[in-house]
C-alpha cells in the first residue's frame, strides 16, 4: 500500500493511513533529538553533568591513556572473557540439570525445593559470601556471573521440558520409541525454543551481574570503569563506561536473537 | 494387565488411579524432605567437623541464635534486623510502585497509539539496555545515598518489566473484541480502557512479578554500593568484619523475604484477575 509511489489512486482513508505511516517513520528521529537536546540541556546547566563533547573526548583520551594499560576495548573484553567462561559453564550444566529436573519428577522432587532456595536470593547477594569464600581473584567473579545467571537457563529449560505436549510423546510411546529416544528426539527438540528463551534471559543477566561484582572490586573491566569513575569523581568516564555497556548488552541481545533464528526458525512464526 | 483393567468398574478405575495419585505424591514428598535434609546434613558436617574453616562457614544453629539476637543487638553493623528489613522494603516497595505506576500505563499507551508509540520507542530502546546496576555512580551524584537514590535504582530495574509486559499484553487484544467495540460505536479511547486494558492484564500482571523479583535484587546492590542501612549493607559489613554468620543469615532473610513478596502479588493477581477463571 505504501508502495505506491503517489497518491493519485488512493481513496481518502488510504491517504490518510499514507500520512499517519509518513508521521510514524518521522516521529522516532523527534525523540531521539529530544533526548539530546535535554542531554544538553542538562550539561549545559550548574549541574556536573558532563556533555556529550565531554564524554567523547573522555572516550578518545581513555584509547590514548589508557587506564590500568587496558584501552576502553580491552575492559569490555576482559568483561565479556568472565561472562563467556561463566555462560560455557551454563549452558552445559544448566541445561543438562534444567532437563533432568524437568524429564524426571523424581529428580524434580528431590531438587526442586533446595533450586528454588537457590533461586530467591538474589544474585548479587551471594557476592559478600562468595568473596569472602574465595578471596576476589578470577575465579569468584566467574563464580557470581553463574550464580546470578543459572537460575534463568534452569528454570527456562525446566519448563520447556515439562510443558512438552503430551501428544508428542504419546505418538513417540505409539512407535515404540525408547525413553532415551523420547527424551533426545522428541522432549528436546519440542523444548528448543524455551532452552533458547533461557540462553537469552541467562546471557543478559550474566551482563548485568559481572558489572555489579566488577564496580564491587576488581582491576580491569567495564564495571571496574564506572566505579573508578565515581571513585575519582570522573563522570565523563562513568558515562563512557555506561555507553560501552549498553552497546555491548545491545549487541548481545542481537547475537542471541540472530542464533535463535538460525537454529530454531519456527520461533519466529508463533510470535 | 488389560485384561484385569477391562473387568474393572468404572469406581474401581478412580480409586486405582488416586491410590496412584497418592502414591506419587507420597513418594516425592519423602523426596523433597530428603533433599532438604540431606542439604543441612552436608552443611552441619562441614561446619561441626570442621572440614571448611570456620570462619567460611557456620553451622544452623549458629545462625538461627543469631536471627534472634539481631532483633535486640545492633552490633557489629549498627542496626537491629528490623531497621535494616525496614529500610529495605521502604526502598524497595517506592522503587516498585513507581515503577508499576508509571511503566504500565505508559505500556499500554505504546502498546494501544502507534503514534505515541513510535515517539517514546526510540528513547526507550536507548535506555534499555544498560543495566539499573551501572545507574548508581551518577545517581550517587545527583541524589547522594539516600532514600531517593536508591528508589530511583529500583525504579529502573522494575520500570522495563512493566513497560514491556503492559506493552505486548495489549498488542494481543483479540481483533475480533475490537471489532465488536467498534460495531457498538464506542470510540478508540472507549475501546482502548474497556477491551485494551483488561485483555492485558494477564501479561501485565507477569511483568509486575518480573518486576518485583528485579527490584529485590536491584535493591541489595544499591545497599551494597551505597547506603548505611538494609539488608545489603547489613552482609556487606558482615562481609567486611569477617562475620560469615552475618553474612548467611542476610542471605537467608533476603531470600525469604522475596518469597514472601512474590506471594503476596501472587495473591493480588488472584483477587484482580478472579474475573478470568472460570
Amino acid at each position: 500500500m505504501i508502495k505506491k509511489d503517489k497518491t493519485v489512486n488512493m481513496s481518502a482513508a488510504e491517504i490518510h493511513e499514507y500520512r499517519m505511516n509518513m508521521l510514524y517513520k518521522v516521529l522516532p528521529i523527534f525523540s531521539v533529538l529530544l533526548l539530546i537536546a535535554l542531554w544538553l540541556l542538562a550539561s549545559s546547566g550548574v549541574s556536573d553533568f558532563p556533555s556529550p563533547a565531554e564524554v567523547w573526548e573522555r572516550t578518545v583520551r581513555l584509547f590514548t591513556n589508557p587506564i590500568k594499560k587496558l584501552n576502553l576495548f580491552s575492559h569490555v573484553l576482559v568483561s565479556l572473557k568472565r561472562i563467556g567462561i561463566a555462560l560455557a559453564f551454563d549452558w552445559t550444566f544448566g541445561i543438562a540439570f534444567g532437563v533432568l529436573i524437568g524429564w524426571s519428577p523424581r529428580a524434580k522432587a528431590f531438587f526442586g525445593p533446595l533450586f528454588n532456595a537457590f533461586r530467591a536470593v538474589p544474585p548479587l547477594a551471594w557476592i559478600p559470601l562468595i568473596t569472602l569464600w574465595f578471596g576476589i581473584g578470577e575465579f569468584p567473579k566467574i563464580l557470581i556471573v553463574i550464580f546470578g545467571s543459572l537460575a534463568s537457563i534452569v528454570v527456562n529449560v525446566q519448563a520447556g521440558l515439562s510443558t512438552v505436549e503430551k501428544m508428542y510423546l504419546d505418538v513417540g510411546t505409539v512407535f515404540n520409541a525408547s525413553p532415551a529416544q523420547r527424551l533426545f528426539k522428541i522432549a528436546i527438540p519440542a523444548s528448543l525454543d524455551a532452552i533458547f528463551a533461557g540462553v537469552r534471559t541467562s546471557t543478559s543477566a550474566a551482563w548485568m551481574v559481572v558489572l555489579a561484582a566488577e564496580m564491587l572490586g576488581a582491576n580491569a573491566g567495564v564495571g571496574f570503569l564506572i566505579s573508578r569513575g565515581m571513585d575519582s569523581i570522573d563522570m565523563p568516564l562513568v558515562l563512557t563506561g555506561m555507553i560501552a555497556i549498553g552497546i555491548v548488552g545491545a549487541i548481545l541481545a542481537i547475537i542471541t536473537q540472530f542464533a535463535e533464528r538460525l537454529i530454531c526458525p519456527w520461533t519466529r512464526k508463533r510470535k | 494387565m488389560s485384561e484385569t483393567i477391562q473387568k474393572m468398574t468404572n469406581e474401581e478405575r478412580v480409586a486405582l488411579v488416586q491410590k496412584q495419585h497418592r502414591r506419587i505424591t507420597y513418594r516425592n514428598t519423602i523426596l523433597s524432605i530428603s533433599g532438604i535434609l540431606l542439604f543441612f546434613i552436608i552443611w552441619e558436617a562441614l561446619a561441626i567437623f570442621e572440614i571448611v574453616d570456620p570462619k567460611k562457614i557456620s553451622d544452623v544453629l549458629q545462625i538461627f541464635k543469631l536471627f534472634i539476637l539481631k532483633f535486640t543487638d545492633p552490633n557489629p553493623d549498627g542496626a537491629v534486623l528490623l531497621v535494616h528489613i525496614w529500610s529495605s522494603l521502604e526502598v524497595a516497595l517506592l522503587g516498585f510502585l513507581l515503577a508499576v505506576v508509571i511503566g504500565v500505563p505508559l505500556g499500554w499507551l505504546m502498546g494501544w497509539y502507534r503514534g505515541f508509540d513510535s515517539f517514546v520507542r526510540p528513547l526507550f530502546e536507548i535506555i534499555r539496555p544498560i543495566p539499573p546496576v551501572s545507574w548508581i555512580p551518577l545517581t550517587i551524584v545527583w541524589m547522594g545515598i539516600g532514600l531517593q537514590a536508591k528508589a530511583f535504582i529500583v525504579f529502573f530495574a522494575a520500570f522495563v518489566p512493566c513497560l514491556i509486559n503492559s506493552y505486548t499484553g495489549i498488542r494481543q487484544t483479540k481483533e475480533v473484541l475490537k471489532n465488536v467495540g467498534k460495531t457498538f460505536g464506542a470510540s478508540n479511547f472507549t475501546i482502548f480502557r474497556k477491551v485494551g486494558i483488561p485483555s492485558s492484564l494477564t501479561m501485565s500482571f507477569a511483568g509486575i512479578k518480573v518486576a518485583i523479583g528485579n527490584a529485590w535484587a536491584t535493591l541489595v546492590a544499591a545497599e551494597m554500593l551505597a547506603a548505611s542501612s538494609g539488608l545489603g549493607y547489613m552482609i556487606l559489613m558482615g562481609r567486611s568484619y569477617g562475620r560469615v554468620d552475618l553474612v548467611i543469615l542476610g542471605i537467608v532473610v533476603i531470600g525469604a523475604l522475596g518469597v514472601l513478596i512474590t506471594a503476596l502479588i501472587n495473591r493480588l493477581e488472584k483477587v484482580v484477575l478472579g474475573w478470568k477463571e472460570l
